[in-house]
C-alpha cells in the first residue's frame, strides 16, 4: 500500500514546478511558442491496429528447401488465379501451409514430407529435376494420374501419394479462399458479404485461468 | 452462512433440464439447476470476422478438437475441450461425442429439424421381431408434443400418415414447388416414396433453445436458482432411507469441493453425461444395462445429381430451389422383405453446386467444370436408424480422469451389417428416383460418419417395465432409487430415424409433471 501511495503521488505532482527549479537561468530572448499538441481527455476505447500479414511475411521454416519449392510448385500449378481471384501464390498459401503443417499432428507431418519428397523423386526420374523446377505441363504428367474424384469428404484414397495429392490441393484451396488477398479481390469485385470464409466467430467464453 | 434449501435439484440446462425447470417451477417447486459450463454473452463473446483475421486462417489449431468434425475455427469455442474433458474409445471404433457446457448446452445450436416418434419407433420389437418395446406408446406422449411444438413453434405439413405423426403446428403453408421440385416429387413417388416438407422449430427470434424458451419463465417465477460452472462429480444418497439426497460437485474456477442438497434429484447433463454421472457414483444400476444400449442415427449417405437442362441453360429462372422430405417407408409391413430392420428418411435439396472433390481435375479445368455445374445440382442425404445393441456401451475407463479428477468414459459402439445394408438401399434408392428422372449422377456414397457425429447419442439408460431389464421406468424414473430422475436422451429404448428433441422435450415435459404430482402426495421422500 505504501508504494502504490508513492507511485499515485507521483502521477498527481505536476510537472511544471520540477522544471521551473532546474531551470535557474533566465533566457535571453523569448523562444517562438509551439502550441501544446491538444491531449484526448478520455482514454480511447480501442486504437486502430493493422492485421499481422499486412505489415509481415511469415518466416518459412519447416520444409527443407526442395520440399518448399515443391509445395510452391503445386500451389502455382493446381490453385492458380482465375477469374480476377489470387492463386495460392498470390494468397501465400504455401507459407500458411509451412507454418500450418509445422503445428499439426506427426502423422499430418508425415503425408506431407513423403508426398512432397515423392514428387521430387517423380520429377527427378522422368525429367532429371526437381518438381519445384518443372514447367506446368511437366507437373501435370506426374500429378494427373495421382488425382481421384473422392465422393466422401473424409474418404481419403488409401494409396499414399494419391491420398498426399488430394490432401495439400484441398489445403491450398483453403488457404487460398480463406486469405486477406482473396478477401480484398472478394471486395473489389463487388461481391462483399458473399466470401463463404467468414462467420461469427466464438471468443474463448470464461476461460479458467491456468497458473 | 445459511444455505436455502431446494426441492428439486437439475444437473444441466439443455432442452430437458430447461424444460424440468419449467414445468416444476411453475408448479411452484423450488429449484437449483448446476451447469457444468459459463453463460455465453452472446454479445461480447461473438464477433463477425473473416477467416484470414483468425490465427489459423479458419484451419483451427491443429489436433484441437479432433472429434467433432462439425468445429472450425469460427465456431471451437463453443465446443467441449477435448483434452480438459477426454474420453476414449478402441482404436478400430471411432466414437464422435460432440459436447456443448454452455449454459443452455446443446440447445443453443441444433439444426430445428423436430419430428415426432411414432409407434413404429415406441414399439419397434413387434415389428423387428426383435429388440425390446418403450414402455409407452405415441398415445401417452402426444399429448405432451402438442404442447412442445406449440412453445417451440414447429412448422410442418400435416400429412396423416402413420410413420410420420403430424404435430400441432403453428404454421402449415409452404412456397409452392419449384419445377425441379416437382419432377422429383414425380419420380419419387412412382417408386412408392411419400414425399413431404421438412419440419422445423422456429423458435423466437431465430433460437429454439432452453435459454430463451424454458428458462426465463422458469426464473421469473423466482423459484429457479442457477449455479454455472459446478462440475458435477456424483450423486449423494442417504445411507439411512437409501434416496438421493444432493450432488458433490467441483467448481470450474476455484476448483472447490462442494455438495448441494435437495429432495429429488433430477439428470438432464446430456445422454452420456448423465449416464457417466451415474456410473461414477456407483448407484441406481441393479438392471446391469446402465451404460448399455447406446444408439444413434447415420448420417453421409448422399447421392448427387446434376440436371442436364440447368447446365445447358434451357430452363427458365426459378426452374431449382426448395427442398423435400421423405420419413421412413422401409419395413413398415411385417411381411415386407429387406435385407436389414428399422428405415431412414431421406432429405433432398435442389440448386446446389457441385463439390470440387467431385472431379479429379484441378486448377482452370476444374473452375470451368465447376462453373458449368453451379446451381445445376440436387443432393439426396439419409438420417438411418441403427439398432439399439447390448454390446454398444459406455463404461467408465479407471486410467483417466478430466482436467478436475473425474473418471472418464470408454465409448465403445460399432456399426454392424444392418446398418451396412440400410446404407446402402438408401443409396441405391436415391440414385434410382434420379436416374429415372435422366438427371446425371456426380456423387454416389454409401460412407457414413462414426457412430456419435448426428449428436442425437440416446439410450444407456433405458427405460421399461421391467427393472430387470431397464434403469428406468415409464416416468424416467430410477427403478432404485425413487426420487432420481433422469430426463435427457438417455432414456430411450430405440433411436428412430428422428431428430430425438421434441421426444426429449417431452419426455421431460411428462416426467416433471409426474414428479411435481407424486412430490404433492408425498411419495418420493
Amino acid at each position: 500500500m505504501k508504494r502504490r501511495g508513492f507511485v499515485k503521488g507521483l502521477l498527481v505532482t505536476p510537472a511544471v514546478p520540477l522544471i521551473a527549479h532546474q531551470n535557474q537561468t533566465p533566457a535571453a530572448a523569448p523562444a517562438p511558442v509551439t502550441p501544446p499538441r491538444p491531449v484526448s481527455q478520455a482514454i480511447p476505447n480501442k486504437l486502430a491496429m493493422v492485421e499481422v500479414d499486412a505489415a509481415a511475411q511469415t518466416t518459412q521454416h519447416y520444409f527443407k528447401p526442395d520440399q518448399f519449392a515443391a509445395l510452391e510448385k503445386l500451389g502455382e500449378v493446381m490453385v492458380p488465379p482465375l477469374d480476377g481471384k489470387p492463386g495460392a501464390t498470390q494468397a501465400g498459401a504455401p507459407v500458411f501451409l509451412d507454418f500450418l503443417i509445422s503445428e499439426s499432428p506427426a502423422n499430418r507431418q508425415k503425408l506431407y514430407t513423403h508426398g512432397l519428397d515423392g514428387l521430387n523423386l517423380a520429377a527427378r526420374k522422368h525429367f532429371s529435376k526437381s518438381f519445384g523446377e518443372l514447367d506446368a505441363a511437366q507437373a501435370g504428367t506426374i500429378l494427373k494420374p495421382l488425382l481421384v474424384a473422392r465422393f466422401w469428404a473424409q474418404d481419403m484414397p488409401e494409396d499414399p501419394m494419391q491420398h498426399f495429392v488430394a490432401q495439400v490441393h484441398e489445403d491450398l484451396q483453403t488457404a487460398t479462399t480463406n486469405s486477406r488477398e482473396w478477401a480484398q479481390a472478394s471486395s473489389s469485385t463487388g461481391r462483399r458479404g458473399f466470401n463463404r470464409a467468414a462467420g461469427l466467430y466464438w471468443n474463448p467464453i470464461d476461460p479458467v485461468v491456468k497458473g | 452462512m445459511p444455505i436455502k434449501e431446494y426441492d428439486v435439484l437439475i444437473v444441466g440446462s439443455g432442452h430437458s433440464g430447461g424444460m424440468a425447470a419449467n414445468i416444476l417451477t411453475g408448479k411452484g417447486i423450488s429449484c437449483l439447476m448446476l451447469n457444468a459450463g459459463p453463460q455465453a454473452d452472446m454479445v461480447k463473446d461473438r464477433a463477425f470476422k473473416s477467416a484470414h483475421e483468425l490465427p489459423y486462417r479458419g484451419f483451427d489449431k491443429p489436433g484441437r478438437l479432433p472429434h467433432v468434425f462439425q468445429a472450425n475455427e469460427f465456431n471451437a469455442n463453443q465446443w467441449v475441450d477435448e483434452k480438459e474433458f477426454p474420453y476414449t474409445h478402441p482404436s478400430d471404433a471411432v466414437y464422435n461425442w460432440v459436447r456443448v457446457r454452455l449454459l443452455g448446452g446443446r440447445s443453443l445450436f441444433w439444426a430445428r429439424q423436430s419430428f415426432r416418434l411414432s409407434d413404429y419407433e415406441f414399439k419397434a420389437a413387434d415389428i423387428d421381431g426383435t429388440g425390446e418395446n418403450w414402455p409407452i406408446s405415441l398415445a401417452d406422449l402426444a399429448p405432451y408434443y402438442s404442447r412442445v411444438e406449440q412453445i417451440f413453434r414447429v412448422t410442418g405439413r400435416k400429412e396423416g400418415w402413420p410413420q410420420f405423426p403430424d404435430g400441432d403446428f403453428v404454421d402449415s403453408t409452404f412456397e409452392p414447388d419449384s419445377p425441379s421440385l416437382t419432377k422429383l416429387t414425380e419420380y419419387a413417388t412412382k417408386r412408392g416414396l411419400p414425399v413431404s416438407k421438412w419440419r422445423h422449430a422456429q423458435g423466437k427470434d431465430g433460437l429454439a433453445s432452453s435459454m430463451n424458451l424454458l428458462l426465463p419463465d422458469s426464473l421469473e417465477t423466482g423459484k429457479l436458482d442457477i449455479v454455472q460452472n459446478a462440475i458435477v462429480r456424483e450423486v449423494s444418497l442417504d445411507k439411512n432411507t437409501g434416496l438421493a439426497n444432493g450432488v458433490h460437485f467441483i467448481d470450474r474456477h476455484s476448483r472447490r469441493e462442494m455438495h448441494v442438497k435437495a429432495k429429488v434429484v433430477v439428470l438432464a447433463a446430456g445422454t452420456l453425461e448423465s449416464t457417466r454421472l451415474l456410473l461414477n457414483s456407483k448407484l441406481a444400476n441393479s438392471s446391469g444395462v446402465m451404460g448399455h444400449y447406446l444408439v444413434d442415427q447415420m448420417y453421409g449417405v448422399q447421392v448427387v445429381a446434376s440436371i442436364p437442362e440447368v447446365r445447358e441453360k434451357k430452363t427458365p429462372p426459378g426452374y431449382m430451389g426448395g427442398s423435400a422430405f421423405v420419413p421412413r417407408f422401409r419395413n413398415l409391413k411385417k411381411d415386407e422383405k429387406n435385407s436389414f430392420i428399422k428405415g431412414y428418411c431421406i432429405g433432398f435439396s435442389t440448386g446446389g453446386n457441385a463439390s470440387p472433390n467431385y472431379f479429379p481435375l484441378y486448377g482452370e479445368e476444374l473452375q470451368a467444370k465447376l462453373n458449368s455445374y453451379a446451381g445445376s445440382c440436387i443432393s439426396g442425404t439419409i438420417f438411418g436408424e441403427r439398432v439399439a445393441k447390448f454390446e454398444n456401451h459406455v463404461r467408465i475407463n479407471k486410467e483417466v480422469v478430466d482436467d478436475y479428477g473425474i473418471p472418464v468414459l470408454h465409448i465403445e459402439a460399432r456399426d454392424g451389417d444392418n446398418e451396412k445394408h440400410l446404407r446402402k438401399d438408401a443409396a441405391d434408392t436415391i440414385e434410382e428416383i434420379f436416374h429415372d428422372a435422366g438427371w446425371e449422377i456426380i456423387c454416389k456414397t454409401d460412407q457414413v460418419n462414426p457412430p456419435g457425429y448426428s449428436i442425437h447419442e440416446v439410450g444407456t439408460c433405458r427405460m421399461g417395465d421391467d427393472p430387470k431389464k431397464s434403469v428406468l421406468n415409464k416416468w424416467c424414473q430410477s427403478h432404485d432409487i425413487k426420487n432420481l430422475f433422469v430426463v435427457d436422451g438417455a432414456s430411450f429404448v430405440t433411436a428412430g430415424w428422428q431428430n430425438p428433441t421434441m421426444t426429449i422435450l417431452s419426455l421431460s415435459m411428462r416426467a416433471s409433471e409426474y414428479l411435481a404430482d407424486q412430490m404433492k402426495q408425498g411419495t418420493l421422500a
